[in-house]
């Protein structure tokens, strides 16, 4: 009888000339002390570049944080890609700046998840365990 | 969605990198679906060239990794990277961040970069590792490159692992053998001082060509001249020698007849490993907690504890 253990894989990723580095630092850390498999692409990716090592990486979540604008066009592309490689079932959340107003225009783009500045990293911890609690509910199903 | 086994290893079989990634996952996650996929691709493994790059934390595994790769795809070699990063013992989590030196490689269909935790195993690898080799060999990747974990004494299970082992060492981490340590310099096919732009440059040169001459008079197996090449990763210099000498690694293992054996060392490797992780995990289930506690209480001695174990796990095989 082997142990069968899933622990959860997050690639975490910033997205253009945004270098502001912090927040992903903190969250990769939190994630990390939660038990889960954080991958960092780095800074300076496109949505391309994301997409591609998501599904080399075959992760459950994909985390943008953009901290620099951008992020209305760059995001929407990302999910649409993520789509079209059949990676749709992943989970995208970002952080950072993000603007009220800009929140419906990302979450209608597939953007399942916004935590902004000030977010309790243990509020993440927490949305990201029950969220996999459910996904292997429903695989084992 | 349930996905199939027989559909992944089809698809990988393809070359379809998100079933190859799946299979992966499935390998490292200890899913029962992980070892049907192998079943049906084993048959198509074989070819691959492993390659295993090790040194110590920091020393620019990851960075010369990213110049190898480059100079392979000059040369029109497909080159799949399994990245190994420690994982926490404490929580289980990892940061794994290899991959944020191979970024130009992102979107380069003929690669394939993979970051793997060693989730609790000692030695510089993940259990898995062995697996997603194979998996990749089973894509058709012609190169795949292990990077360890940043290794300290003798954790060199990737020798076990690779056809071909790179060990990395770097000027100024102490005047003494600090550079690379003895276990290591026994192990390695081609060593490589990289960070050559840093002071110290040539004390550690001179080091390690002293070690290989030592080696050189006790290892008995002299038959392949083990190369000391010069590097500067961050700069991409000295890829161009490396991948030579790899590839010379290559074909020098092929004339001897070495390829076949050390493959076969590997899946010997591999077969006894599995076979002590079964035999433990069934150790532990039938022993229950009766045996440990009979050892913790001092009415029994950890060896006695092991042989009644043993053979209760003989007479269980011989009945079944
Ligand atoms: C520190 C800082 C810098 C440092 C960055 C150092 C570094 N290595 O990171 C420096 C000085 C270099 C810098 C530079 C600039 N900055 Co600046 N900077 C900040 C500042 C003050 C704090 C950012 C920070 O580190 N916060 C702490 C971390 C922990 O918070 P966080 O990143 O928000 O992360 C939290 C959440 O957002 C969330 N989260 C974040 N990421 C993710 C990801 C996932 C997956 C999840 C789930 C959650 C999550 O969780 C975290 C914990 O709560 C902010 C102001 C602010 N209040 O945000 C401006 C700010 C971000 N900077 C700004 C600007 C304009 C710049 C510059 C362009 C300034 C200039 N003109 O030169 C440059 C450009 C840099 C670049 N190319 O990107 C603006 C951005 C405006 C915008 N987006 O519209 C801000 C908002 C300041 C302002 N009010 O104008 N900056
Ligand atoms: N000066 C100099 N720095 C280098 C060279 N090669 C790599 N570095 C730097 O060394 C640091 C570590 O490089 P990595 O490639 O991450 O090293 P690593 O061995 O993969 O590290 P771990 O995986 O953490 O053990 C980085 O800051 C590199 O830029 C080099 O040739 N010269
Ligand atoms: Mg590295």
């Amino acid at each position: 009888m082997t142990t069968f253990k899933r622990p959860l894989r997050v690639l975490l990723a910033k997205l253009g000339m945004d270098t502001h580095t912090v927040g992903v630092t903190v969250i990769g850390h939190a994630l990390r002390e939660a038990g889960m498999e954080v991958i960092f692409t780095g800074l300076k990716q496109t949505p391309e570049m994301v997409c591609a090592a998501a599904v080399q990486e075959d992760v459950d979540v994909v985390g943008i944080s953009t901290l620099s604008a951008g992020h209305t066009r760059s995001l929407p592309k990302l999910a649409r890609l993520l789509r079209e490689a059949g990676a749709g079932d992943k989970l995208l959340v970002a952080g950072g700046v993000i603007p009220e107003e800009d929140k419906p225009i990302l979450e209608q783009a597939g953007v399942d998840r916004i935590f902004t500045m000030g977010s309790d990293t243990r509020d993440i911890v927490a949305y990201l365990e029950s969220w996999w609690a459910q996904r292997l509910a429903e695989d084992a199903a | 969605m349930m996905q199939r086994a027989a559909d992944v290893a089809n698809r990988l079989l393809a070359g379809e990198v998100a079933a190859g990634a799946r299979a992966i996952r499935w390998l490292d996650d200890r899913d029962p679906r992980g070892p049907e996929v192998l079943a049906a691709v084993y048959p198509q493994t074989g070819r691959a060239q492993v390659v295993g790059v090790t040194g110590p934390p920091g020393a620019g595994k990851s960075t010369l990794t990213d110049t190898l790769v480059t100079e392979w795809r000059k040369r029109g070699q497909r080159v799949a990277v399994i990245a190994v990063d420690p994982s926490s013992p404490f929580t289980g989590g990892a940061i794994l961040g290899d991959r944020v030196r191979m970024s130009r490689h992102a979107l380069d269909p003929g690669v394939f970069i993979r970051s793997l935790g060693t989730r609790g195993q000692a030695g510089g690898l993940s259990r898995s590792t062995h697996d997603a080799c194979l998996v990749f060999d089973a894509m058709g990747y012609d190169i795949i490159l292990v990077e360890t974990v940043g290794v300290g004494q003798d954790e060199i299970d990737v020798v076990n692992l690779a056809h071909t082992t790179v060990i990395i060492a770097v000027p100024g981490l102490g005047d003494e053998i600090q550079a690379v340590k003895a276990g290591l310099m026994e192990a390695g096919d081609i060593f490589v001082v990289n960070k050559a732009d840093r002071d110290g440059y040539d004390a550690t040169h001179r080091q390690m060509e002293l070690m290989l001459h030592l080696r050189a008079q006790t290892v008995t197996d002299q038959r392949w001249h083990v190369p000391l090449l010069r590097a500067v990763a961050a700069k991409g210099e000295g890829a161009d020698a490396i991948v030579d000498a790899i590839a010379a690694h290559r074909a020098w293992l092929d004339g001897h007849g070495d390829f076949i054996s050390r493959s076969r060392m590997r899946a010997r490797e591999q077969v006894l490993s599995l076979v002590r992780d079964a035999l433990a995990d069934r150790a532990v289930s039938i022993s229950g907690d009766a045996i440990m506690h009979r050892v913790e209480t001092r009415q029994l001695d950890p060896y006695a504890a092991a042989e009644q174990i043993v053979a209760t796990l003989s007479g269980k095989s011989a009945a079944a």
